[in-house]
């Protein structure tokens, strides 16, 4: 008789150093590379780079105003929220499609935890298009000519967006075991979008993810008046209920989660409040002020005898304008040649962003105006105007010129430019250079008659310095009020025009 | 024999899908009575209505049973002109309830926009169809959703100005538009019809599941 003596088997187990978390690192970051190398994921962030790569050089310019920049990095991320919302959902109903959920019943971490996996996959998209957000900014913000103050909170709307739905992606898998679910969740977000351009007023239209405005005009950062850090601490607040939610919906039952669950809804709800708030009476009196008495916040500098008096933010600028100024001077004779000018910076900032207002014509002598935006179609503008009232003596009745006084206005504006023909054709409303069109200024514009662009181009056509001393000798002739453009281009030297010359 | 078929084929149908999207595409399409917002974007919403309920659509074709199917005696594009024939007066009667939700007097062409609708189901199946003929799937209607909501997507964002399809109803385009969208529609049915072909050989390329 033989007796076998034997140990009864022990599963042996052993604490693995970070426990079951080091579990859920592994699979978040197993997750996160499935998730970011998904063909919506990738084509999403594709466009998006695309996108953002070709429209760069669009925007501004080299001269963006980085108030404006941070609020241009919100749009585009709203499309790869929606491919990773389709590829977390897919990827946390992964088990279910294939029929493997219970053998997740053996293995060490609990459902809830591989949602906590799943949700810090889609905080790793988050984080790629933080990346992306902050190069795009970067971008903007190295440019020479880049003016103003960026914000955090606008910056960050771009990334809590995708992880906003991400993690509602995450939700809704929680929730609804099917994978039909999200597809149909991504047309209904569509339509919100589509739907939300342009309309929405006041409080509600903050509870979107990204919100827009109607005016494209650039304000002094501190008249924005935008909500900005509440939205972000909203959107915040609400990707974690979210996520916590969806972690409790899998099975996650600690009293943790629960007072984390009812922390991230205060959030919510605080941010909520905070950016429903409306324009503040001491944020109206502001723009009311910097509308109506710019000098009142604007330092001035004097540069060649010229005052150029700017928002504060906007002083780098000053140079720029200084040069256009001296082109324009350069060309001009008599007293107008030497003649010192204030240049103001102006923006109607009353309405905020959400709406556009023209600006008054100035009254005061030799005072130009200048907005808040510069580079482009901004220049010719904005020399345009220096030229009118180097001419005319004021704005106002600079807007009003309707003789032959436009051909030197308009020689003073563009002559001096590299490419003449090219600023004219930018300055004008409809881009032409031939026939009748109307001159754009930062305040009212100027008309052309058909015989004073013909004139005007046969001056443009004479070289350089041959057209300067020509306007030169005969200045005072040529800026006399009532002169016709046939008399104009008989003092120049040039055929006379067949056009029309009646102005409207 | 395929009058002998229909109950079978008619029970292996997604109806829960093909419900569950057409639901979707009525509360889309129901959004147009909600005041004067919703009426203004009735054009938008009926077309994200059809958008939502050719992602059921795309489910139409998912047969787990595909492989074992391919010997029996009843021929692919049989079966498959079975499952169509069976989902079309489901589909024409959502259509129905989905116009009839849209108020009458800021109701689009409807001719024009079944026209629309059309195109977008048939090239939900043909696209089911094709990743059928030409991958070992079963389940073709997860991928294809994924694929016909991002080509969607980048239709609406991409597509050349010149062969503009999404025109607003005052749109001087609006004819041209719909001239496209019939061949749209006759490419796709076509296309449709030529996968459904039993695919002979198995393919090289499988897809990793």
């Amino acid at each position: 008789m033989t007796a076998v003596a034997q140990k009864p088997m022990v599963a042996e187990t052993r604490t693995e150093p970070g426990g079951s978390w080091a579990a859920v690192w592994a699979l978040a970051l197993f997750e996160s590379r499935r998730l970011l190398t998904r063909v919506p994921v990738l084509l999403a962030f594709a466009l998006y780079l695309g996108w953002t790569v070709w429209r760069g050089d669009k925007a501004w310019g080299d001269f963006p105003a980085l108030q404006d920049a941070d609020r241009a990095t919100q749009g585009t991320p709203l499309l790869v929220g929606l491919a990773v919302l389709l590829s977390v959902n897919h990827a946390a109903l992964r088990s279910h499609r294939h029929g493997t959920d219970a053998h997740f019943a053996v293995l060490v971490l609990p459902p809830w935890r591989r949602t906590a996996a799943h949700a810090l996959s889609a905080l790793a998209a988050a984080l790629v298009t933080a990346v992306c957000v902050a190069v795009q900014f970067g971008r903007e913000a190295l440019r020479p000519g880049a003016v103003g103050h960026g914000s955090v909170a606008e910056l960050l709307v771009g990334p809590l967006t995708v992880l906003l739905f991400g993690l509602l992606g995450l939700l809704v898998a929680g929730l609804v075991r099917s994978a039909l679910v999200a597809p149909l969740l991504i047309v209904f977000c569509l339509f919100l979008f589509v739907a939300s351009t342009g309309t929405g007023d006041g409080g509600t239209q903050w509870l979107m993810p990204v919100v827009g405005e109607a005016s494209t005009n650039t304000l002094p950062t501190d008249l924005i008046g935008r909500p900005a850090a509440s939205h972000a601490l909203y959107l915040t607040g609400l990707a974690l209920s979210l996520g916590l939610l969806a972690l409790l919906v899998t099975g996650g039952r600690k009293p943790v989660l629960l007072a984390a669950l009812a922390g991230a809804l205060a959030l919510t709800t605080v941010g909520a409040t905070g950016q429903s708030g409306g324009v503040s009476p001491a944020l109206a009196k502001a723009r009311e002020r910097a509308s109506v008495h710019p000098e009142q916040v604007q330092t001035c500098v004097r540069r060649d005898g010229s005052t150029y008096c700017a928002y504060p933010e906007w002083e780098p600028r000053v140079a720029e304008w200084a040069r256009v100024v001296a082109g324009v001077r350069s060309l001009a004779g008599g007293a107008a040649h030497e003649r010192p000018v204030v240049v103001r910076q102006r923006v109607d900032a009353r309405y905020g962003l959400s709406g556009d207002a023209a600006l008054e014509s100035l009254k005061r002598p030799y005072e130009v105006t200048v907005g808040t935006q510069w580079g482009g179609n901004r220049v010719p503008e904005f020399s345009a105007a220096v030229a009118a009232v180097l001419i005319a003596g004021d704005e106002e009745t600079a807007t009003s010129i309707c003789d032959g006084r436009i051909v030197p206005v308009m020689w003073l504006a563009v002559g001096w430019e590299s490419e003449p023909l090219d600023a004219l054709r930018r300055v004008r409303l409809n881009d032409t250079i031939t026939g009748s069109d109307s001159v754009l200024q930062p305040t009212n514009g100027l008309f052309m008659t058909e015989a004073q662009t013909q004139v005007l181009r046969d001056l443009l056509d004479l070289p350089r310095g041959e057209a300067t001393a020509r306007v030169k000798a005969h200045w005072a002739e040529l800026t006399a009020p009532g002169v016709t453009a046939a008399g104009a281009a008989k003092l120049l030297g040039l055929p006379a025009p067949e056009g029309e010359d009646k102005c409207l | 024999m395929n009058r002998q078929l229909l109950v079978p084929v008619h029970r292996t149908l997604p109806w829960g899908a093909v419900g569950a999207a057409g639901g979707a595409g009525l509360l889309l399409a129901a959004l147009t009575r909600t005041g004067e917002t919703g009426e203004r974007l009735s054009l938008p919403l009926l077309r994200a209505a059809v958008l939502a309920f050719a992602l059921g659509l795309v489910f139409l074709l998912d047969d787990p049973a595909r492989h074992t199917t391919a010997t029996v005696p009843t021929p692919r594009p049989v079966r498959v002109a079975l499952r169509t024939a069976l989902v079309v007066p489901a589909a024409a009667a959502w259509w129905t309830v989905a116009l009839l939700l849209v108020p009458p007097d800021v109701r689009p062409p409807v001719g024009d926009l079944t026209l629309e609708a059309g195109a977008a189901f048939v090239l939900a199946v043909t696209a089911a169809a094709a990743v059928v003929r030409f991958t070992e799937v079963t389940r073709p209607g997860l991928p294809v959703a994924g694929g016909l909501l991002t080509t969607a997507v980048l239709a609406l964002l991409l597509w050349p100005e010149r062969w503009a399809l999404f025109v607003a109803v005052e749109d001087k385009r609006w004819a041209a538009a719909h001239d496209r969208w019939a061949v749209l529609l006759a490419a796709a049915a076509l296309a449709g019809m030529l996968c459904t072909r039993e695919p002979l050989r198995r393919g090289a390329w499988r897809p990793a599941r």
